[in-house]
């Protein structure tokens, strides 16, 4: 799992890459929690290089989802690729995060 | 896939010796039921009910990454069974720990989906079979066989609703795999541990011990 952060303004970008599954989510548990306690209100996590997401992957986006939404932020994702987008339909995680095709406009809906 | 008993005379000796030379399948047992469906199928419908079966088993994760695995299933409670030799050869999900901790996950997951009635709460047991036979007794059919198993089973009578419960053999298991893989326990559900219980089961003749994790 390889994390970069960048920033466009206000907005932290999060891009994810290799597998998010239990030997790795630690750490994005952990850079996510370390941005949310920064006070980071506008997080997008582009997954276009994330290959493979399981349970506990997705427990850590529910986390930060939840964590963000109590401090009034957003948590936004873009670039989920065939696979991933149907892990996040059957499991109803589609309904629940603001999902965008590509970068831009996910950074976009927060200008 | 599991060698098939049928023996015709009910006297033969045969089977015992064939049997007896059958190797052990050492690997994870693991009972997996829904809370409160039949309750549900009564109150709400069998549609309503068979909706929420088909929502719950498409978000226990561990059922899309062992599709092979699931040895039986009745209405809503299944069994699975991963032997150590498939584990090795997984492409996620190689270790005792990384099962549990995608089952605690799936629990939570559950339990903190902001949607209501979409789906079922679980129960889950595990344990670490080393007493334990690929056999079947019907034709076609993939079964598991062993003292390990009965215990697996016994074990399910101590789960409750988002609650696993697993042996101590299971726990050494994952926490081997915790070591070598140097991630601290503190960091996983394992840290959410409770104390170890021992207590007696029906059929069993020795106490059995076991902890449990609650999502």
């Amino acid at each position: 799992m390889i994390i970069n952060t960048e920033n466009e303004g206000n907005i932290i970008i999060l891009s994810l890459s290799g597998r998010l599954d239990t030997m790795h989510f630690p750490l994005v548990d952990k850079e996510l929690a370390s941005l949310i306690e920064k006070n980071n209100k506008e997080i997008v996590l582009d997954c276009k290089d994330l290959d493979y997401i399981s349970s506990s992957g997705l427990r850590v986006l529910l986390k930060a989802l939840k964590q963000m939404e109590a401090g009034k932020g957003r948590l936004t994702i873009c670039n989920l690729q065939p696979q991933i987008a149907q892990i996040f339909k059957i499991s109803g995680f589609d309904r629940l995060f603001e999902i965008y095709p590509a970068k831009k406009e996910a950074v976009a809906s927060y200008l | 896939m599991a060698v098939y008993i049928n023996h015709k005379d009910p006297a033969s000796g045969d089977l015992v010796k064939i049997l007896n030379k059958i190797p052990p399948c050492p690997g994870t047992c693991i009972f997996i039921d829904l809370v409160e469906s039949t309750g549900i199928k009564y109150k709400k419908g069998v549609g309503h009910w068979g909706r929420l079966i088909n929502n719950t088993f498409n978000f226990i994760s561990i059922l899309n990454d062992f599709p092979e695995n699931i040895v039986k299933g009745i209405g809503d409670e299944l069994m699975i069974y991963i032997p150590d030799e498939m584990l090795a050869k997984k492409e996620s999900l190689t270790n005792h720990y990384s099962i549990i901790e995608e089952l605690y996950s799936t629990l939570l997951n559950i339990k903190s989906f902001p949607a209501k009635n979409l789906f079922m709460d679980c129960k889950i047991a595990m344990h670490y079979c080393s007493n334990v036979y690929n056999i079947t007794f019907l034709k076609g059919y993939n079964d598991y066989y062993g003292k390990d198993i009965d215990m697996a089973a016994r074990l399910m009578s101590k789960s409750g609703k988002n609650r696993i419960v697993f042996s101590e053999a299971f726990y050494q298991k994952a926490k081997e795999d915790l070591l070598s893989l140097n991630i601290p326990e503190e960091y996983t559900c394992l840290a959410q541990k409770s104390e170890l219980v021992s207590e007696n089961f029906k059929g069993i003749p020795f106490p059995v011990v076991y902890r449990t994790i609650d999502a």
